[in-house]
């Protein structure tokens, strides 16, 4: 059941949305599920924000770019992508994605110079209401309508306020459309001709008083931006409207990558009650970097309590025989049970970290998939390789291993 | 008493800690805030976020400590700058009247407002933080001794840092220039304040500390005097042993004794266990080699930060200042 809706997922989307807290390797997880989907032949782009940059130089970005990059044909061939698939990676410029939506929604050139050279914007364009969020959407967007990709995996940025993304349209819209900027935009108009509320005046009178006491002239600059700005809320609408549509389509699927630290599992579950609130589908959680026992379930106790003393004075014997004078045989055999003793309560801890939010997959049906915690960090295609198998079942923890070395 | 008088951060006044989100940048505040309060220090933890996280850390039933603030432990206040709380404030300051401004800091439009306006939450919260700093009791002395600021995670660590600058040399006269100088000239000042990154021994977070720093160094100017590498994992095997994974490989793998797992599962564990913990010192090193600055290591721990105790271990080891590099 749940195997085969990662495999759906994988297979049949049009857009795959990860979302999840900072740290948790969503970026590697993002571009392993677009890996996937590649080596079942499909034309796959992950769009990521802010990658770490060996990850980025693997799958060659060396720079910001507003266009996806494809990962070569030979790089490909050795990662198993068949002829018909291919993998493209993009780094988001979310800042040149914006200016290309004003560009586009300007209504002349003098509109689109006017904002453009606003001394305001390109603070406003990273702060207005979400655009960054609204800037990555925005993209994913235009690379699913696109006929070069069959799937278009993306990595959302993260974000204080952990859904921003998808709600960013809306308060675009609800920011643009809101009395008081009207208020500013059109002062002797509101007053004049409609009811002019104490409400608003009384945020006016605030913008007034602060810009006497500060002395600067910030109303004046942010109502000639805003008086530019407005004339693009007709198809900012539309557009969001689109993008809003196509989210919540069944093109599109959700997954929540997390990790097994306490925090982030806690911030998972407020995620998942966040989309759940916004009516969001959540596909699948991975679990990424769970500790693993190499050998079926952890023991509960290293050694087993009844066997303590042989198991000791067998393994100390066990070094002993390595005939080594450098080091106690002791002490080693010690040390090593010590050592794998640890090493199962944390494999047990991550399981019990990660026991609830797997029960409420289950009671949403959506599948879990655990990515265990690699010897080495993910930082190129290879390693991509072993996280993308993982999340399918595909080989053996130990034996990965060696294959990354 | 020499030595503590030589602690490269518990003997500033403002110590501002930044670090990519997840790094446990809030765990260091509110351990330095213990490893001050033990040295007689009257300390308060401003956070700057839309949580508050340090009264559940340091007293955990005692509820938020808001923008009025609250005392949690002996020495230690801590509270969270709202910056429409501040700007109302810094209005009636001004003009002489709250109740109104109080009102129009609620309005809904107003806000949706401010909320797209960039750059005054950072002046005002800074503004904050700098009258904090001048503040005295009413024997003249000063209010607080350490002021510690949990800033924001990196990317708009450095908005915040950058601002006053932006501000004053953006408008050349006035009141806001007048404010942005005396912000600007106590971030820069080496004597009083500290920038403190915070890490983890991780590719992400490593990158964004070395860059963090560099553009600290080109742009900002704000003082760095060493980086807190958090959450590393400690040597798995003692010492004389370091090689315990390699001597694991050469027994039999394939013996069974009783009571314990194969013995090929053990030498995996020890083996990963061994990959991870030079991956943390490699991370660590690299941190050091780039930035040049002595780098403080605070102990993983394994259970996760769940008690004041858990804290206190943290305290400790930032209390007695041992860089692991330089050596």
């Amino acid at each position: 059941m749940t195997i085969s809706s990662l495999d759906h997922l994988i297979e049949n989307k049009r857009i795959v949305v990860t979302v999840g807290c900072g740290g948790v390797g969503k970026t590697t997880v993002a571009s392993a599920l677009a890996l996937a989907a590649a080596r079942r032949g499909r034309r796959a782009v992950v769009i990521t924000i802010d990658p770490a940059r060996r990850l980025a130089d693997a799958l060659g970005l060396r720079e910001l770019s507003n266009e996806p990059c494809p990962v070569p044909r030979s790089t490909l061939d050795a990662l198993g992508v068949p002829s018909e698939g291919s993998l493209s990676a993009m780094m988001l410029d979310m800042k040149r994605t914006f200016d290309d939506l004003v560009e586009r929604f300007a209504r002349d050139s003098a509109t689109r110079d006017r904002i453009l050279a606003n001394r305001i914007y390109h603070h406003v364009s990273d702060a207005l209401a979400g655009s960054a969020e609204y800037s990555a959407m925005e993209k994913v967007f235009e690379l699913s309508e696109c006929s070069d990709f069959d799937l278009v995996v993306v990595d959302t940025p993260p974000s204080q306020h952990a859904l921003d993304f998808l709600e960013a349209p809306e308060r675009m819209i609800a920011f643009l459309d809101s009395r008081l900027v009207q208020l500013i935009v059109h002062p002797a108009m509101q007053a004049g001709r409609f009811g002019f509320r104490m409400f608003q005046r009384s945020a006016y009178k605030a913008l007034e008083l602060i810009e006497r006491i500060t002395g600067v002239g910030f109303l004046e600059d942010i109502s000639e931006f805003l008086l530019a700005f407005e004339s693009l809320a007709p198809g900012f609408r539309e557009r969001a409207r689109q993008v809003q549509h196509r989210l919540r389509s069944d093109q599109a699927a959700f997954v929540l990558t997390t990790a097994p630290a306490s925090e982030s599992v806690k911030q998972s579950i407020l995620f998942l009650n966040r989309l759940a609130a916004l009516r969001v589908p959540l596909a699948g959680i991975v679990i990424n970097r769970m500790r693993h026992w190499p050998d079926g379930e952890p023991p509960l106790s290293i050694p087993e309590p009844e066997h303590a003393a042989t198991a000791l004075s067998e393994l100390t014997q066990a070094f002993a025989a390595l005939g080594a004078k450098d080091f106690s045989a002791l002490e080693a055999a010690q040390a090593a049970i010590q050592a794998a003793d640890c090493y199962a309560a944390l494999v047990r801890r991550d399981f019990d970290t990660t026991s609830e939010l797997v029960a409420r997959a289950r009671t949403i049906d959506a599948f879990v998939r655990r990515i265990p915690e690699l010897p080495e960090d993910v930082h190129d295609l290879v390693g991509l390789g072993l996280v993308a198998n993982h999340l399918f079942h595909v080989g053996e923890f130990v034996a990965e291993r060696n294959i990354a070395q | 008493m020499s030595a503590a008088l030589q602690h490269p951060l518990l003997d500033r006044r403002l110590i501002l800690v930044t670090g990519k989100g997840g790094t446990g940048k809030t765990t260091v505040v509110a351990s330095l805030a213990l490893a001050a309060a033990q040295r007689g220090k009257r300390v308060i933890v401003i956070e700057t976020g839309l949580d508050e996280h340090i009264p559940r850390l340091l007293a955990p039933n005692s509820g938020t400590a808001g923008y009025a603030g609250k005392t949690l432990l002996p020495g230690i206040d801590s509270m969270r700058i709202d910056p429409y709380e501040a700007l109302a404030e810094y209005l009636s300051m001004k003009t002489g009247m709250r109740a109104p401004l109080h009102f129009v800091i609620r309005n809904p439009s107003f806000r949706q407002f401010m909320d797209a306006t960039p750059g005054w939450r950072e002046l005002i919260t800074l503004g904050k933080i700098w009258q904090l700093e001048q503040s005295v009791d009413t024997k003249k002395r000063p209010l607080y001794d350490l002021l510690l600021v949990d800033a924001p995670a990196t990317g708009h660590g450095l908005i915040f840092l950058e601002v006053p600058q932006v501000v004053a040399s953006a408008v050349r006269t006035g009141t806001l220039h007048r404010n942005a100088e005396f912000v600007g000239t106590l971030l820069q000042d080496a004597q009083r304040t500290v920038l403190l990154p915070v890490a983890l021994a991780e590719e992400l977070p490593a990158r964004e500390t070395i860059e963090l720093v560099a553009r600290v160094r080109q742009k900002v100017g704000a003082p760095l005097a060493c980086i807190v590498v958090n959450s590393v994992m400690p040597a798995p095997f003692p010492t004389g042993l370091e090689n315990l994974d390699q001597l694991l490989g050469r027994l039999p793998q394939a013996r069974q004794i009783t009571g314990l797992p194969p013995l090929s599962a053990i030498t995996r564990c020890a083996q990963h266990l061994r990959a991870r913990f030079e991956l943390n010192r490699r991370y660590v090193e690299m941190i050091h080699n780039e930035t040049q600055l002595p780098v403080l290591t605070l102990p993983q721990i394994p259970h996760g930060i769940v008690s004041l105790s858990d804290l206190r271990v943290l305290a400790a080891a930032l209390s007695r200042n041992r860089p692991v590099l330089p050596a």
